[in-house]
């Protein structure tokens, strides 16, 4: 980031300026980091573009600590009298604020980086306006496949960064991103919904997520209402995903801490079947969130959060690593430290095998609205939207709708069977950490539908 | 706030071939306090300042926005925007607004106690006070969280059909999450509490006596609570429940935007169609409005983010759906003018069709004579659990704090009452519908990306005759 700031300073001076008054002022740690996202998104709905939406942001994030006291703040103005009147109030805040005794400090620097090249396309830095022609070409492609309509966006992104500590840690880092999601429709009760996410163009295969959300809409016309009951089912890679993305979230040791994880009290426990194993992967080669390096400065590593079932680790930053006498697993957020990818091994199946292994069960495309009863025990419900079908006798018989599945996290964990080879990296609405995840044939999930 | 850089956009914009621009300054001034397990977790504070510009050009729309208030960089964002925007026209959504006249109007919501009156040492001890009031009640609590926020935004709106609006909104709103534990069993309970308005509200909601109360009633249904029957029952379900009920299904429905597929892809679309003007949806006891003139509620607003006069909407009367909530964009394909729904949650997004305060309305029963009038049910006062499908027709309530009723009273409690029903039986099995109405706050996702905005949704306890609980 080389923008200069009114003052004539760059971000990374006004970063080293802040970092130096603060110090100066008596704080202990200090982690300051500056971004700066340029990103062109495009939606559309009823094959059309509905807007395009342009949005350039910068600014500082800074977290200091004095005597276990912390604050954070962010600094939008990159000006210097910006910078000077926030190191004010920060030194105000900390003064008058409680002690965190749990708070056990920030990663000692300095470190060596690696970043992989394909996490930086310059083509899609520069993909401006072209950006709209895939979405022409995802909404006529969709077309030839049997849609009716689709709605979706694409949004292209660049970004850049630069972190700094007041413990020796100083790191540079930029990226791309692409992300589409098409949701294609045949009917009103018809739909199919798909997304292609890569860092850069090479990886970007969005014409088999086009095709996959319309053969869904396509196959899924004319459902009938699902009975409620136990059900053998196959989760394609959206709806795995959303269930995933509560198992990495409860990795968290501050979901752990705050009763939000179904995963506490288990560690070297079973939490999964043999098929589970699970990572977190900051270092992804493809990876919609890989970073180098960690909130606090920790390069970044892969951490096996469930192997073959067996749960192996929680989630820690420096502090929480010290509070809990465990290695940080390089996940800051300093507060609450956050996956970046998860990752699911495959298994060695593909979707028809495992449907063709079923008496009774339901292939589900898709899910949302995942709400807990309660996050410590892992009670939930999902609702499957867009096509779902029923499975009799190792065949696809009709589509459905009306369902809900009303399971626990750790049952559908326990009953995971089978996953396919074939895997796909899911991001999205309520997919916030991107999960590459393989298909799952679940046995026994608990399916319910509205009553009169 | 640099005015004049607003002034300047929508003039560069319509320079460059717009046929319309608007133009929104925002600046959010936001402190921020969180306590977990009675540990100060951190304290923070932000400013943030930017300006979000959308415009038709060639009657297709484009947005753009940017927090570097620097007129050089603002005008070469606007060339790339329009130019984005262009070169979509090949397949673009022609868009018209529906007409409305221009508004020219400054407002301000004061502040009884002030925001910056209160020192960041106290706003934390409120929270730590909250923490010991749990602990004194000696559940057994492991896990506390709770936060406390306080969000100022002054936002400045002005458009090319002369409209220019100043709004200054005061915010505050606290977040809890409790995990109550007896033995191997656990309980968990959130809410949120919001107000537009000053620190006034913090001292009205009696945090510490909301959280002890919780933290009893968990206990109770811990030690107590029985897991009931699967069958029909009457269920008369208090105001949070009434209010969570009206904001997914009878308030997401009728946001036009979706009606018309816009948001297909994410937040999904409506079983209702505008033929259904008029459609009896629910009993003739069920009325529900949309309201953001309500002074100090957490969806307030006096225009919204098109400049559009905020005004009540009434959605459903007696039962029969008689208005949709609308952009002017919805409004335009209605042939109808907007009536002021659009909102934006921030600067770099664009804004879209929102619900403001969502209620069911009163009736003329007191909630005792709602359950005197049951002989077998269950009367549900929170909840947990709870979801609705993208037509928002399928929906799920878990009751967290439920007892059962009988002969009229209240007995037993009751462990995770769930109902599981559509939209058309949920409203038609109201029978009676109370006065003890309450608002209730929430931050309601919708849109891409995601914008999780300020709502109240709410009503007075309502009764449901013979549905089915699980």
């Amino acid at each position: 980031m080389t923008a200069a700031t009114k003052k004539g300073m760059d971000v990374e001076e006004l970063s080293r300026y802040v970092l130096t008054e603060l110090q100066k002022k008596g704080a202990d740690d200090v982690v300051i980091t500056s971004y700066g996202k340029s990103s062109l998104l495009v939606k559309f709905s009823n094959n059309l573009v509905n807007t395009t939406k342009t949005v350039d942001q910068a600014g500082l994030s800074v977290f200091i600590s004095m005597d276990r006291k912390l604050v954070t703040t962010n600094i939008f103005d990159l000006t210097r009298n910006s910078a000077d009147e926030s190191i004010k109030k920060l030194i105000s805040f900390v003064k008058s604020a409680e002690k965190n005794e749990d708070y056990n400090g920030i990663a000692e620097g300095k470190f060596r980086y690696q970043t992989k090249p394909e996490w930086y396309d310059p083509k899609v830095e520069k993909l401006g306006e072209k950006s709209i022609d895939y979405v022409k070409d995802a909404i006529d492609l969709s077309l030839r496949e049997g849609a009716k309509r689709s709605a979706g966006v694409l949004e292209s992104s660049s970004f850049n960064s630069y972190l700094l500590t007041s413990n020796g840690v100083e790191n540079r880092e930029k990226g791309t991103k692409l992300y589409l999601s098409i949701r294609s429709f045949t009917d009103k009760d018809a739909s199919g919904h798909m997304v292609a996410v890569s860092r850069n163009l090479a990886g970007f295969n969005w014409r088999p997520a086009v095709m996959k959300a319309a053969e869904i809409a396509r196959t899924s016309r004319k459902p009938v209402s699902c009975e409620s009951g136990k059900y053998d089912v196959v989760f394609d890679y959206l709806p795995f995903a959303n269930i995933l993305g509560t198992v990495g979230s409860a990795a968290s040791i501050f979901s752990v801490e705050t009763g939000l994880s179904f995963l506490k009290g288990l560690q070297g426990k079973r939490v999964g079947s043999d098929a589970i194993t699970f990572a977190d992967d900051a270092t992804l080669s493809n990876g919609l969130n890989s970073e180098s390096c960690d909130g606090e400065g920790v390069p970044s590593q892969r951490n096996v959060i469930i192997d073959r079932g067996i749960l192996k680790t929680y989630l820690h930053n420096t502090s929480t690593a010290k509070k809990y006498k465990v290695k940080t697993t390089a996940n800051a957020g300093i507060i609450a430290p956050t996956a970046f990818n998860l990752v699911l091994e495959p298994g060695n199946l593909n979707k028809e095998s495992m449907i063709s292994s079923i008496k009774r069960g339901i292939y589900i495309t898709n899910v949302w609205y995942t709400r807990f009863q309660n996050y410590a025990t892992g009670d939930f419900s999902t609702i499957p939207r867009d096509g779902a079908f029923l499975i009799e006798n190792g065949k696809i018989k009709h589509p459905l709708k009306d369902l809900r599945v009303s399971d626990n996290v750790l049952n559908i964990l326990k009953s995971t069977e089978a996953l396919t080879k074939e895997r796909w990296q899911i991001f999205g609405w309520e997919v916030d950490t991107p999960t590459v995840t393989p298909m799952a044939l679940v046995r026994n999930v608990n399916i319910t539908r509205s009553e009169k | 706030m640099d005015k004049d850089l607003a002034d300047f956009s929508i003039g560069y914009a319509q320079k460059l071939g717009a046929s319309y621009a608007e133009a929104r300054l925002d600046l959010h001034t936001t402190n921020a306090f969180m306590l977990k397990n009675g540990m100060p977790e951190i304290s923070g504070f932000d400013r943030l300042s930017g300006i979000g510009i959308r415009f038709i050009v060639n009657k297709g729309l484009g947005f753009v926005s940017t927090n570097t208030l620097d007129k050089q960089r603002l005008k070469g964002l606007i060339e790339k925007a329009i130019a984005s925007t262009k070169a979509a026209a090949r397949f673009k959504e022609n868009i018209t607004l529906a007409d409305d006249k221009a508004h020219r109007k400054t407002y301000e919501l004061k502040q009884k106690v002030k925001f910056d009156n209160v020192d960041p040492e106290d706003k934390m001890r409120i929270l730590m006070d909250a923490d010991k009031a749990i602990l004194a009640t000696k559940v057994k609590v492991p896990g506390r969280y709770i936060s406390l926020t306080d969000t100022q935004t002054e936002e400045y709106l002005v458009n090319t059909d002369g409209t220019s609006i100043t709004g200054i909104v005061p915010k505050v709103s606290f977040f809890y999450y409790l995990t109550v534990q007896n033995g191997a069993q656990t309980m968990q309970r959130f809410w949120q509490k919001g107000n537009s308005g000053g620190f006034e509200y913090v001292k009205q909601w009696d945090i510490p006596k909301l959280l002890a109360d919780e933290a009893k009633a968990c206990q109770l249904n811990l030690t107590k609570g029985k897991k009931l029957t699967p069958g029909h029952y009457d269920v008369v379900c208090a105001p949070q429940v009434v209010g969570i009920m009206v904001h997914e299904s009878g308030g997401h429905p009728y946001e036009a935007d979706r009606i018309f597929g816009r948001e297909a892809a994410q937040a999904g679309e409506s079983f209702i169609t505008p033929e259904m003007i008029g459609y009896q949806i629910g009993s003739p006891a069920v009325n529900i409005v949309d309201d953001p003139t309500v002074e100090n509620s957490y969806g307030y607003y006096q225009f919204d983010n098109e400049g559009v006069k905020a005004r009540r909407k009434h959605l459903v009367k007696d039962g029969k759906i008689t208005e949709l909530l609308h952009n002017r964009e919805t409004a335009a394909a209605m042939q109808l003018p907007s009536n002021g729904s659009s909102r934006a949650v921030d600067y770099d997004k664009e804004s879209i069709v929102r619900m403001s305060n969502t209620i069911l309305l009163p009736g003329k029963y007191s909630e005792e004579e709602l359950i005197k009038g049951v002989k077998k049910g269950v009367y549900i006062k929170n909840f947990m659990e709870w979801n609705i499908d993208d037509k928002r027709i399928n929906q799920k309530y878990v009751g967290a704090e439920a007892y059962l009723i009988e002969n009229g009273r209240l007995t037993t409690p009751v462990r995770n009452p769930a109902i599981e029903i559509s939209t058309f039986n949920l409203w038609k099995a109201v029978d009676a519908v109370a006065n003890n109405t309450e608002y209730h706050a929430g931050n309601c996702g919708k849109g891409e990306p995601m914008q999780a905005i300020p709502v109240w949704f709410g009503g007075p306890s309502m009764r449901l005759r013979g549905i089915m609980l699980k």
